[in-house]
């Protein structure tokens, strides 16, 4: 049986439709004014030279974390490979030059076309080595393979692009904690 | 020989302002497309910009610049089965009428010149004919045979839909614009626009929306519907024939339609000026007193217009803000365009102020004697003949607006319901108009 939904009864006012024109008019001007005299309102960014605010919890474009001495934490365990929907990490194994650690990625590559960035690679880190915080969302590259990125890409991110909060990553070589880090590690 | 005196070379001079409508043409375009930005809480046009002078952007202005130039360098095709001759004459045609139109329309009030022969009067319109709006009805709904024309010769299926629609409505609208006015004439007991203006006098009070306005709505209606825009593109139609009649066209042809369409928008807002608002009379100073006060007049329009301009200064200041606040990578390009715009605007402002003092001064108009009887000197007409170009103008622009404003307003009609509005709600309301102008006229009037 077809549902018979009741149309709410028009007024004299709305039938006339002139009042509701000129209601209609005085939203646009008021629109009109606002973002002339003040366009910081305006929901919108002049988008190449103003760049969006972007979140640090935002799944941006990944990075691979580094110990105080600069090697990747990565232990090459393929966890998050195996965890991968998209099936777009690709890490080769060898053998670690540290005693305390197995084994360390000889080549580990990410095709960023392929990534959902869904973030399930940073859940199944069991040594919390692989992040997706870079705020790096526009990629833009002119061919398919630059969008591989691989281990030389994914360490070479800035701990001056962290906040102090951010200790895991200002322990690393060029952030601020490095020489505590190294302590710690027997490094010095 | 023929003997060049002082009225000859003014009917001569008065051709140029048949060119006001094409030269608000790209005003209109930048009105339409800020306008629509702004409305919509965007930043509209605002890349274009000219090299040579500082990169300056001029808030989207100089977009209409690479457009031409786009315009100009494209291909004009011609579609297999396409009726040759009338495919190329048809773009022509809203154009030649946009050229055309506003010879009739009073741009000033009639002045006494002194010539050869005596005293000579010069009238404010090109063609001075009694029957100046029945000239302009007849040319502007000549303008929609461009239209059919250019659907039909383009042997495309969209383009015809497009046509018949937009002879259709201009058949439901003619009726009711034409009643519409009925009244103004009625009251005014002329065709002639010079007249119409005349009658009107310079109190708004008794203009032509204060007397008759339904009129004036009604008219307004069937001028959005004439010039074919939003809610009534019915011959466009882009959300269901695409293009309509333009579908076929492409380059300068196009471009042709195009800025037919904004100059019929020009004329249009002239005409409902003329015909409702006061025409070219300076509010509350009529054409006499514009002469003898010459002067103050002057430094009151001079200040509006710096008060303008300070006032677009302003937002430029504000709108430079933006930039500094948020980081943008080109804050210097922008601060520094922002900054000769700035600077631009207040000195246009503070000229125009300068201006209206130097007027309120320095101009003190003396009557003379011309050909034996008092009157105003000949800088004295031609001034006040200026400001009433110049207000004209700023009320066409006005109702150039109310244009774009409409139509970034309200969302488009439906066929039908276009049919149904210009036939069975506009023209009754059209008359039943007539019939109570007409009743108050006799009654008052006797």
């Amino acid at each position: 049986m077809a549902l018979t939904i009741p149309r709410p009864e028009m007024t004299f006012a709305e039938k006339a439709f002139l009042p509701e024109i000129v209601k209609g008019l005085a939203v646009t001007i008021g629109h009109f004014a606002k973002a002339l005299f003040r366009p910081e309102t305006l929901p919108v960014l002049n988008y190449p030279e103003i760049q969006p605010e972007v979140p640090r919890n935002y799944r941006a474009k990944h990075r691979l974390m580094k110990r105080p001495d600069g090697e990747p934490r990565c232990v090459a365990c393929f966890m998050c490979s195996t965890a991968c929907p998209a099936n777009c990490i690709h890490i080769q194994a060898t053998e670690s030059a540290d005693d305390r650690i197995e084994k360390k990625p000889a080549a580990f590559e990410i095709d960023l076309l392929v990534c959902v960035f869904c973030g399930l690679c940073e859940e199944a880190c069991p040594v919390d080595a692989i992040r997706m915080d870079t705020k790096v969302v526009a990629l833009a590259a002119d061919s398919r393979e630059k969008f591989k990125v691989g281990l030389e890409d994914l360490l070479s991110w800035n701990p001056a692009d962290y906040p102090a909060s951010d200790t895991q990553s200002q322990k690393a070589p060029g952030g601020t904690l490095n020489e505590q880090a190294r302590k710690e590690w027997g490094l010095a | 020989m023929i003997h060049l005196d002082l009225p000859f070379l003014m009917q001569c001079a008065k051709f140029l302002l048949a060119f006001i409508p094409l030269c608000l043409i790209p005003v209109v375009i930048f009105l339409e497309r800020k306008g629509a930005s702004l409305i919509q809480d965007r930043f509209g046009p605002n890349r274009a910009n000219i090299p040579l002078l500082g990169g300056i952007r001029f808030f989207g202005f100089v977009q209409n610049l690479p457009d031409g130039i786009k315009l100009f360098s494209k291909e004009s095709f011609i579609p297999k089965g396409a009726h040759k001759a009338w495919y190329l004459l048809a773009p022509m045609i809203p154009m030649v009428i946009a050229l055309l139109t506003p010879s009739v329309i009073p741009w000033f009030a009639p002045m006494v010149v002194e010539g050869a022969n005596g005293l000579v009067q010069v009238s404010g319109q090109i063609l001075d004919a009694d029957a100046g709006i029945l000239v302009l009805f007849a040319l502007s709904g000549l303008s929609v045979y461009g239209v059919v024309l250019g659907a039909w010769a383009s042997n495309s299926k969209y383009a015809l839909l497009g046509g018949m629609r937009a002879s259709a409505q201009m058949i439901s609208y003619e009726v009711s614009m034409g009643l519409s006015v009925a009244g103004i004439f009625l009251l005014s007991g002329s065709f002639s626009l010079t007249h119409i203006v005349e009658w009107q006098g310079a109190n708004p009070l008794h203009w032509g929306i204060v007397l008759q306005p339904v009129g004036f709505v009604l008219f307004l209606v069937a001028m959005f519907a004439e010039t074919g825009r939003a809610p009534f593109d019915m011959a466009e139609g882009e959300s269901e024939i695409v293009a309509g009649y333009l579908m076929e066209y492409s380059g300068m042809r196009f471009a042709l339609y195009y800025m037919g369409e904004y100059a019929h928008i020009a004329i249009a807002s002239a005409l409902v000026s003329t015909l409702f608002l006061g025409g070219y009379h300076v509010p509350f100073v009529g054409t006499e007193a514009l002469r003898a006060n010459l002067g103050q007049v002057a430094a009151g329009l001079f200040a509006v217009f710096g008060i303008l301009c300070a006032l677009i200064a302003y937002a430029v200041r504000r709108w430079q803000r933006i930039y500094a606040t948020r980081g943008a990578s080109d804050v210097l390009d922008r601060k520094r365009e922002h900054g000769i715009l700035f600077g631009l605007f207040s000195l246009l402002a503070l000229a125009f102020f300068a201006a209206a003092a130097a007027s309120l001064v320095g101009i003190h108009p003396v009557q003379t004697l011309v050909a034996g009887s008092p009157g105003w000197p000949l800088w004295v007409e031609l001034g006040a003949a200026l400001l009433q170009v110049g207000v004209l103008v700023a009320k066409t622009l006005c109702i150039c607006w109310v244009f774009v404003w409409v139509r970034w307003t309200l969302p488009r009609f439906r066929y039908d319901q276009v049919m149904y509005l210009g036939w069975k709600v506009l023209l009754n309301i059209a008359l039943l108009n007539l019939l109570a102008t007409a009743v108050v006229a006799k009654l008052v009037k006797g």
